[in-house]
């Protein structure tokens, strides 16, 4: 018995490593066998005209990817173009930091197939890393005639230019406004601020006068756009392809700072998110200003909060006294890009185009504030005879669709995110944002270097 | 937003006490126990109840209020049947009907994958236990080393690979990676190795059965409750899995429920305020998530008789 | 032959096992076509990911030195070795002494129901908790309002500072996992003989006497493997973060943990090659404890 044991132990150990060969083998086969089918590109066989390389033009079915509120979109298009055959396939759009249309661009990109022609994403920074990766096509070099550029609102586009080149077409616009309870206004007898300074004053008579009574949130993670932008502060100015000068501590970032510290200490400036539960229930009937974007009217005070119609209006972002040129931010938007390595690219225009521009979608059915500046006069028009809003909110509107600062740009990593986990939870301990504006630019230096950015400071 | 799901699965409690007499299990009082529980020990098990199972509460009687009422009302509070009935018909009017699609596709690739795993899982697991070829040892470190390995990236190979033979967009892409299940081998191979006597296999084999006989004949009859564990696991790891559907199906019309849910959370005002009047409020969401999970209770509670009772049947043999 | 058969499911001598190693390879060849296609390629691929840059080129050590010079790295580690202490500390005391509970519970029925009500979180993974968890750690609207303002919270952001996320994941962590692993240790002391404890009772030890000088050390094995598999699970701590970083829209759990820096290097950055270093790290760490566990347990014999 002791020595057939000793025979099978031998064997056991023997044949053991043998058979870890032949496993090591066939996984280096495979291994193989997939670098050899994967990677590499297509290239196309046409002359470099307007500005890339076109891929081979096979014609077939467009292949456009949304988000479901775009959906409607693509499918009115459809409705409107029955012999253009599509493929629609919706996906999260990249929101909520989704990483999404990147990670399949890079899967698609190692498997050389697979894009979408047309692509919506709900982020502005797309062409930060899709343009380095070849994903999007030059519109402005003869795809797209400068003609139909032009429409867009003055600085529209500029998260889509990269030296120059136009490399994706903004869909909507959310530029700052000061949205205010127009009924609580006048029972108060108050007057609607034009300058930031009014603003503050305001803020600290209602403090005295309306304790529990808010001008204004600085709890959400856009906070930074809507304050620090209009006040042109020098967190976010994008300098090159991966190029970014940070200043957070300069003048217009630290009178805006403790603007917000002294609102905040009055308990006039809330520290809550306008989205959170405990705004919902404590805060939402008791705002008398609100200074945010474009898209508030409709998603805020009808959608969530549901405050009656009659009693929300539209006044121009404050400015600071004595500043010649009006500055508003922004927040959010969404941007339309189109395959560098499609194979449909007349098709894959014409829909861009029209989805862009069109009156039939962008003034009639899209959600929010078109970026064509024509289809967003037919957009207010429709928004002011909804007979929700009081007084004129068209002219405020308009007149801020061209003042967005172009001083704070689209990188690749996102200003929202590094407000949201370096200052809110300071805010939401108590402590004041002047003093915490040198971390906030040490964070924004961080993220933008282990993106791949030079960064000045 | 993409998370990775895949959770280490548990092992099974193997006949921890050799040479035990069998004793019948199903006695309704065991001997040194009370009838009337000690009240700490009444207190603690209410206390983690409640732990467990408010949240949960919470979840079902979000499905039947309005949003405003989520907010406002009291969270233990009923809703109203009428909201409950409203709340149904949005969800299943979103994209018509995707959350029935979505549950459809979970459970076709849950239990073709279920299929596939039992299939070569507990042969194999009766083989590393039970029989002796080279490479035993080598398979189960080459196992053990997989399984430690973060999903993240995993994902590119493995992409490549389904692209390589063109499966991409199939359900096979899915079901394919899911049944590969080293868990449920190791479960089976525990299993085998101390609740199965070998005199049984000895002896088959010295009446002339094949090892193929030896493994239909005596191993399988006795192996229903490892097959109901490594059934309940597996499914369990596939209907909640993330991450693998989510980057390789390109439709939505494809997607599992747990995915489905993650685009339904895409489109709640709360996370992303510009979705306008496609909207899926709160409870919708609520109410989904509960038809995703009660397929896996259901499972849950079907095998439960196997999970705890009969692995000692093969220990009362010998 | 009889003398080998005292124990039950065991004999010492490899006899009946030298028969038939043919067969042994036929029982497993499916099972090895996919541990190669779905387990071995793709890890192989990840590991020359990890000592290779973009261009296929080796790198050597490069890519771990470059993560580890990440501004988040120092800071993940630090966390997930503090959620490792609460994790590990709450799942070993909690599930096992659950179990325990439940075990000396007479009526059967109750004891199934219990099993039943604390496992129904592990059905909630992922995308489907985010909303509960929303909801529950605001003090606003969380049923369990009036126990986080007595203890002093009255936001949402309050609660989620950074001080306290060890502690929150903890508990998102053992509300989903702990139910799973209570009816797995339930199903060990089942196997326990009745006699023993029988004898314990007849011997006049009361329930923690019994506890602590039979059952847990009957379960020791038991132990020793969930802790194993808890502390990969930790160390590779992903959902939970992820989860309260969807939920709080980024101000909590976003680079929390090592797992979710290489996420964020993968599909961020595209950098695929620092990615799979930090999941070399991961795994070596993983093995090394396993290793320790596998030596000393004699897991890999017959039993």
């Amino acid at each position: 018995m002791t020595a057939k044991v000793r025979a099978v132990s031998a064997k056991r150990s023997g044949k053991g490593r043998r058979r870890a060969g032949l496993l090591a083998a066939g996984g280096a086969l495979a291994l193989a066998a997939v670098t050899a089918c994967g990677g590499g590109t297509s290239t196309g066989s046409a002359a470099p005209q307007q500005g890339f390389t076109e891929a081979p033009q096979a014609g077939g079915a467009l292949t456009v990817w949304v988000d479901s509120t775009r959906l409607a979109a693509a499918q009115l298009y459809h409705k409107e173009h029955p012999s253009v055959k599509m493929t629609i396939v919706t996906y999260d759009g990249d929101a909520n930091g989704s990483n999404y249309l990147q990670t399949k661009v890079d899967l698609f990109d190692r498997t050389g197939s697979g894009w979408p022609d047309v692509v919506f994403s709900t982020q502005n920074n797309e062409v930060s890393w899709a343009v380095p990766a070849a994903f999007t096509a030059p519109l402005n070099k003869g795809l797209i005639p400068q003609s139909t550029l032009a429409g867009w609102a003055t600085g529209a586009n500029n998260p889509c230019l990269v030296n120059g080149t136009l490399y994706c077409l903004r869909n909507d616009l959310a530029q700052t406004v000061l949205w205010y309870n127009s009924a609580l206004m006048k029972r108060w007898g108050y007057q609607v601020p034009a300058t930031w300074e009014q603003y503050e004053a305001l803020g600290q008579k209602v403090a005295a006068q309306h304790p529990g009574y808010l001008v204004g949130s600085a709890g959400d993670t856009f906070t930074p756009e809507i304050f620090m932008w209009a006040s042109k502060c020098g967190a976010n100015q994008i300098t090159g392809a991966k190029k970014v000068t940070v200043n957070t501590t300069s003048a217009n970032c630290t009178r805006m700072a403790s603007l917000l510290d002294t609102l905040i200490k009055d308990k006039t400036m809330s520290t809550s998110s306008v989205f959170s539960s405990d705004f919902d229930k404590n805060d939402a009937g008791k705002i008398l200003m609100l200074p945010g974007p474009a898209w508030y009217g409709g998603a805020l005070f009808q959608g969530t909060f549901k405050t009656p119609k009659g009693q929300i209006a539209v006044a121009p972002m404050p400015q600071w006294s004595g500043d010649s040129a009006p500055s508003v931010g922004n927040v959010g938007g969404g941007t339309w890009l189109l395959s560098a390595h499609s194979k449909n690219l007349k098709a894959a225009t014409a829909f861009l185009t029209w989805v862009t521009t069109s009156n039939d979608y962008q003034a009639k059915v899209a959600p929010g504030y078109p970026a064509y500046a024509a289809a967003a006069k037919i957009w207010l028009a429709n928004q002011a005879s909804s007979g929700y809003y009081t007084g004129d909110i068209t002219a405020p509107l308009q007149a801020a669709a061209n003042q967005v600062w172009p001083g704070w740009g689209y990188g690749q990593f996102s200003q929202e995110a590094i407000w949201a986990s370096t200052v809110t939870p300071g805010l939401n301990a108590g402590k004041a944002i002047v003093s915490m504006l040198p971390a906030w630019q040490k964070a924004i230096v961080n993220y933008a270097s282990s993106d791949g950015y030079q960064v000045k400071q | 937003m993409p998370t990775d799901t895949r959770r280490p699965a548990l092992p099974v409690p193997s006949g921890t006490a050799r040479g035990a007499r069998p004793r019948r299990r199903e006695q309704p009082r065991r001997a040194g126990r009370r009838m009337l529980p000690n009240p700490l020990a009444a207190v603690v098990l209410m206390l983690f109840l409640l732990f467990f199972v408010v949240p949960v509460l919470w979840l079902v009687l979000a499905a039947t209020k309005t949003d405003g009422q989520l907010v406002q009302s009291n969270p233990l509070a009923f809703g109203s049947w009428h909201a409950l009935r409203v709340n149904w018909d949005k969800l299943t009017a979103y994209q018509s009907d995707a959350i029935f699609l979505w549950l459809r596709n979970s459970a076709v690739y849950s239990f073709g994958a279920l299929v596939i795993t039992l299939c070569v899982a507990i042969p194999a697991g009766y083989a590393l236990a039970m029989t002796e070829f080279r490479g035993r040892r080598a398979l189960l470190v080459a196992t053990l080393v997989v399984m430690l390995m973060p999903n993240t990236t995993l994902v590119v190979p493995l992409f490549l690979e389904i692209n390589a033979v063109h499966l991409i967009g199939s359900m096979w892409s899915i079901i394919l990676p899911y049944a590969f299940y080293p868990f449920g081998v190791y479960l089976t191979y525990i299993y085998f190795s101390t609740a199965l006597p070998r005199e049984l296999l000895d002896a088959a084999r010295l009446d002339g059965c094949s090892e193929f006989g030896a493994f239909t004949r005596v191993a399988l009859p006795l192996a229903a409750p490892i097959v109901a564990l490594v059934g309940f696991f597996s499914f369990v790891a596939n209907w909640t899995n993330y991450f693998l559907p989510y980057v390789m199906l390109p439709q939505s019309s494809q997607f599992p429920v747990q995915v489905g849910l993650g685009t339904l959370l895409d489109n709640v005002p709360q996370f992303n305020p510009t979705v306008g009047s496609l909207a899926v409020q709160r409870p919708e969401l609520a109410l989904a998530t509960l038809l995703a999970i009660i397929p896996v209770l259901v499972v849950f509670l079907f095998s439960q008789r196997f999970l705890v009772a009969g692995l000692l049947a093969g220990a009362t043999k010998g | 032959m009889s003398s080998t058969s005292t124990r039950a499911g065991r004999t010492g001598a490899p006899f009946s096992r030298r028969i038939a190693p043919r067969a042994g390879h036929g029982f497993v060849a499916a099972y090895v076509v996919l541990l190669i296609v779905f387990g071995v390629v793709p890890t192989v691929y990840a590991i020359y990911f990890a000592f290779t840059n973009a261009g296929n080129r080796f790198t050597g050590l490069s890519n771990f030195t470059a993560a580890a010079a990440d501004f988040r790295f120092i800071p993940a580690v630090e966390h997930v070795a503090l959620y490792l202490v609460f994790w590990l500390a709450a799942l070993v005391v909690f599930v096992v002494g659950l179990a325990l509970l439940l075990h000396r519970l007479a009526v059967r029925g109750v004891s199934r129901s219990l099993r039943f009500l604390y496992y129904i979180p592990g059905a909630l993974a992922g995308a489907a908790s985010v909303m509960v968890w929303l909801f529950l750690l605001d003090p606003t609207v969380s049923p369990i309002g009036f126990l986080l303002r007595a203890l002093g919270y009255d936001t949402f952001g309050q609660l989620i500072a950074p001080g306290h996320l060890a502690v929150l994941f903890t508990c998102i962590a053992f509300w989903t996992g702990a139910g799973g692993w209570i009816v797995v240790m339930y199903g060990a002391l089942n196997n326990i003989s009745t006699d023993i404890l029988e004898a314990a009772r007849i011997d006049g030890a009361g329930p923690w006497r019994t506890a602590r000088q039979i059952e847990i050390p009957l379960l020791r094995k038991w132990i020793v493997y969930m802790v194993i598999l808890a502390f990969a699970g930790g160390t590779q701590l992903f959902v939970e973060p992820q989860l309260l970083s969807q939920a709080s829209n980024g101000v909590a759990g976003r680079d929390y943990s090592l797992n979710q820096l290489s996420y964020d290097f993968a599909f961020q950055n595209n950098n695929v090659n620092g990615a799979a270093a930090i999941s070399v790290e991961l795994m070596l760490i993983g093995l090394i404890v396993a290793a320790v566990f596998v030596a000393r347990s004699r897991f890999f014999d017959a039993d």
